[in-house]
Parts: C-alpha cells; sequence; structure tokens
C-alpha cells in the first residue's frame, strides 16, 4: 500500500484502530473454510452447537482478559453500540427512580450524543468538566450527584490525549450512592490491566478493533448485581439474554476471542513496548519550540500522544506529515474540521487545538517509525513556521 | 473509466495542489534588486487563517511576487499558484485573478472559500497600493 506520493504509510494511528493480528485473521479465516463452524448458534442441530461452542470461547477468553464471568459479556457491534445500549439502556431501565445523569465533557461522541439523546426524553444530564490536565476532580463528581442520580458514565482512557481516569475511585463512589457506572473503555481494553471482579465498575464497553481484533465487533460486561440491568435497544430474538437480540456474528465473536487471548498474553509485554515508544518520541519531539503536550503525564496510556505546535496549521502539518498515519486535533471531527472539543476542554485554544496531532502506537510500532515521526515533525514544524507571516498565530 | 478509489486515496488534495504545497518555490520574501517593495497582508479572524503578499515592483513590471501564509494546503497552494502565474508579468495583469478560476483548478472545496477570497483580498490590497486599480471580482 502507498500514500498519495508512493511512499509506504507509517501507521501511528493505533487509536483509531490497530492492524488486525494475522493469528486473528487465521482464525477468522477458518470459518470460512469448507466444512469450517458456520451454523447460527441458536440451532439446536450439530452445526449450530457447534457455533454456539466456539461463542462461548470467545466469551471465556475475553472474560479472562478483563477477569469477568463470560455470562456477564454482551456481544454487540462495537464499542458504540455498548456505549448506547449502557447509557440508553440503564438510562431507562432505571427511570422510575430518577432521571439524573452525569457524564463528562472529555467523552467520546458515542457517550456524548447517547445522553443528548436522553436529554431529548427528559432526562437531565449534567457534564463535568476536567481539570487541564484531562483528569476529573472527585469531589466535582461528588458535588453533582443528587438523590435523583442514576448513571455516571466516565471514560477510562480519553482517545485523543490518552489521559486515564481514576475509574476504581469513581466506581466506589458511585457505589456508595447507589449509582450506575459505566466507562467506556475502548482504549484501555487489551492494552491496560482490568480486572473486573476488583473494580467497581458496572457496566463496560470495548471494541474488538482496538486491541487487534477485527471491527465491528465488541461487547458490553454488565455486572451481575441487583439494580445493574439494561432495557434493551434492539428487538428480535432472544441473543444476548435478549438485551441484545440478532444471529451471532460467528466469524467476528470467534476474531474477538483470539485477539482477547493474545493480548492477556502479551499485556505486559505490549505496554513495556509502548512506553519505551513514548519515550523516544517524546524526548525526540520535547526540544521544539512552543510545543506542548496535551493531556496529563502522570496518569497517562503510552500508547497516545497528543502535541500542539505554535504557529503552525494544523491541516497543513496533516499533510506534510505524509507519510505519517496519525490523527489531527479535529480526531473526531476528521471531515469537519472543528477544533476538538476534548481540546478545548483543556482550555486549549481554536489555534492550539487545530495544531494538535495525536501519535498512537502498538506493538508491531518499531523505533525507526518513532524516529522518522519525530524527524518529519520537527522538519514539517520548521518548514511551516518558516512560511508563516512572522505574527501569524 | 476513471478509478472511484484515486480521489479517495488523494484525500482533499488533488495533485497539483500537493505539488504545490510540498514546493512552493515563491515562499519567502522578496530580494532586494527586484524594485520597489509592497507588502498586502489580509487574515480571517475565525480560522486563523492569514496571507502577506510581498512584491517587488518595476516599472509597472512585477520583478518578484513572493508570499507568506498561515492556513490550510489549498492557501497555500493557491498563493504558489498565484504567484507563479503573475510574476515576470505587468502589475495590471494582476486583475486577471480570479478566484472561480484558481478554485476550479485547485480542486478547492466551496466551503473553503474564504480562505481564497483572502488571497483576493491581498492582492486587492496590493494593486490599491501600486496604482490604485481594484480587480473585478468574478
Amino acid at each position: 500500500m502507498k500514500t498519495a506520493h508512493g511512499s509506504s504509510p507509517v501507521y501511528l494511528d493505533h487509536a483509531a484502530t490497530t492492524p488486525i493480528d494475522p493469528a486473528v485473521a487465521v482464525a477468522m479465516s477458518a470459518c470460512f473454510a469448507a466444512r469450517a463452524d458456520y451454523g447460527n448458534a441458536s440451532s439446536n442441530h450439530i452445526v449450530g452447537r457447534r457455533a454456539r461452542a466456539a461463542i462461548d470461547t470467545a466469551r471465556q477468553e475475553l472474560g479472562l482478559l478483563l477477569n469477568a464471568q463470560p455470562q456477564d459479556l454482551i456481544w454487540t457491534s462495537g464499542a458504540t453500540e455498548s456505549v448506547n445500549l449502557a447509557i440508553i439502556g440503564a438510562a431507562r431501565f432505571r427511570a422510575h427512580r430518577g432521571r439524573h445523569l452525569i457524564t463528562m465533557t472529555t467523552e467520546h461522541k458515542a457517550v456524548a450524543e447517547s445522553f443528548d439523546a436522553l436529554e431529548k426524553e427528559g432526562f437531565e444530564v449534567t457534564r463535568l468538566s476536567p481539570g487541564v490536565d484531562g483528569i476529573l476532580p472527585l469531589s466535582d463528581l461528588e458535588a453533582a450527584m443528587r438523590d435523583q442520580t442514576q448513571l455516571v458514565s466516565i471514560m477510562h482512557v480519553n482517545n485523543e490525549t490518552g489521559v486515564i481516569q481514576d475509574i476504581e475511585a469513581i466506581g466506589t463512589l458511585c457505589r456508595s450512592r447507589d449509582v450506575l457506572f459505566h466507562t467506556d473503555a475502548a482504549q484501555s481494553v487489551g492494552k491496560l490491566h482490568i480486572d473486573l471482579e476488583a473494580l467497581p465498575v458496572d457496566l463496560l464497553s470495548l471494541t474488538a478493533h482496538k486491541f487487534r481484533g477485527p471491527q465491528g465487533i465488541g461487547a458490553l460486561y454488565m455486572a451481575n448485581r441487583p439494580g445493574c440491568r439494561v432495557a434493551p435497544l434492539l428487538h428480535g430474538g432472544g441473543q444476548e439474554r435478549r438485551l441484545r437480540p440478532g444471529t451471532s456474528a460467528l466469524h467476528q465473536i470467534i476474531g474477538i476471542g483470539v485477539a482477547a487471548r493474545l493480548a492477556q498474553n502479551r499485556l505486559a509485554e505490549n505496554l513495556s513496548h509502548v512506553t519505551t515508544l513514548q519515550a523516544r518520541l517524546w524526548r525526540g519531539l520535547n526540544g521544539v519550540s512552543g510545543i506542548t503536550r496535551n493531556g496529563c503525564a502522570e496518569s497517562h496510556y503510552p500508547g497516545i500522544l497528543n502535541i500542539s505546535a505554535e504557529g503552525v496549521e494544523g491541516e497543513s502539518l496533516m499533510l506534510a506529515l505524509e507519510p505519517l498515519c496519525v490523527a489531527s486535533g479535529s480526531a473526531c471531527n476528521a471531515q469537519s474540521g472543528e477544533p476538538s472539543f476534548v481540546l478545548k476542554a483543556l482550555g486549549r485554544t481554536d489555534l492550539e487545538a487545530q495544531s494538535a496531532i495525536r501519535f498512537s502506537y502498538g506493538p508491531e510500532t518499531s523505533r525507526s517509525d518513532i524516529d522518522l515521526a519525530v524527524k518529519l515533525y520537527r522538519s514539517a514544524v520548521s518548514r511551516l513556521r518558516t512560511i508563516a507571516p512572522d505574527a501569524a498565530a | 473509466m476513471t478509478s472511484v478509489t484515486e480521489p479517495v486515496l488523494l484525500g482533499p488534495y488533488n495533485e497539483q495542489v500537493r505539488g504545490l504545497f510540498q514546493n512552493p518555490r515563491h515562499a519567502g520574501d522578496a530580494a532586494a534588486g527586484n524594485g520597489r517593495r509592497y507588502e498586502a497582508r489580509a487574515s480571517e479572524a475565525t480560522a486563523g487563517a492569514q496571507i502577506l503578499l510581498i512584491a517587488g515592483v518595476t516599472e509597472g513590471i512585477l520583478a518578484a511576487l513572493r508570499f507568506r501564509v498561515f492556513g490550510c494546503p489549498h492557501l497555500i497552494a493557491a498563493a504558489e499558484a498565484t504567484c507563479e502565474r503573475f510574476e515576470g508579468g505587468a502589475v495590471n495583469k494582476l486583475q486577471e485573478f480570479s478566484v472561480s478560476d484558481l478554485m476550479e483548478t485547485l480542486g478547492v472545496p466551496v466551503e473553503k472559500m474564504g480562505r481564497i477570497l483572502l488571497l483576493e483580498d491581498a492582492i486587492q490590497a496590493l494593486l490599491s497600493q501600486v496604482d490604485g486599480k481594484a480587480i473585478n471580482r468574478n
């Protein structure tokens, strides 16, 4: 694969999606082979039962990664669907107890727009802002809670900055107030150690393609405890405990299972690798004048580094960085060009947010990839500043 | 039949924009010895885009036409294409500058028209400084 200039792309956009692991691809491909497990898991004949067994295996593999009971995992099409099911489903299920909900301003749009939809149904939503480091002060959450509060949704790792929220402390606070706690863990599952037997998390959303599994498959973890329940958004068959009906996507579920097993086996090694890469990347970029690191350096997933540069226009920077595949400060608005609302919530100006570049990398990223990124970034920033009028930005 | 994948792979920038952006030979200042020096600046508050045109004029000829830009690739490419086209010609030729023609040539999306109008503003300001003439909008 070549870029528009004919050079091979260097993929540093793992927060958007990760390359599928070859072993995952092999396992999925086997589904399409002759005499393979192609059945409908709802069928009671042998072909269907074989499919069901494969799905049960995948559920166990994902359960092991999260230290969760397999039966507490519901297959979905990905994190967006999981988030919608968790937030809208839980709010509706508990609406008779209260209609106040809490989230943050730096959440992914799947979360933000699920809450927007609930507001139209008459729910009241409090959106808390983080500090300039991206971290939500626990005291702010505590102060926002009311007797009517039924659900808190705070993401684990931010998709733009890599900032890690203290979900243990947040969950503990929620449990003490009998409030459900949902976390969007799309960026952390398979990358950070998560122990759902120990963590006070009621609902957790995840997707396979962020940890080298296939796109189009995810899961919602729903703790087996009183009051923790969601109303289904889809209606049809009785699959997934009637909470997410529809024929199970066998090959994708097999894929997420294998990806979960591999992620668990390599978690420590991968985390160490991206930590080394981040140190190398930051060391290389830190010397560029007018550079700001977005987020919190202390509570931070090291596979993501987000930086802004003074005097540089973001769209031009993105093009000048080719063949690097990175994300801009309008990460989730790549088509709109609007400055990132996440970075704006951290106090960045429009120009600072638009100049932001998110580097995200993974197990297959090499040191030479990082060195090339440093070289291209330094060169691009220097060139664009040379072109700019003196008074620019 | 044209492949539908090609425009997708190029993204929002056609080959010409990419070439002009990568190699903006007219970015910078007009060197001394190119006649009388003029500067015209235009900026857009919302997106923070800025353009500075610098001309060296001698006997009605644009001996040098250079630019500085803080802005998107389309604006950089448009500035470079404009300087390339008009440098060495009569100042009055700048009146032939056309926003719509440039947008069509460079494949500038309509939502970015404001950026190209910045270039027109700078040219207009430059013309009014040199001999008070204005260009026709089209």
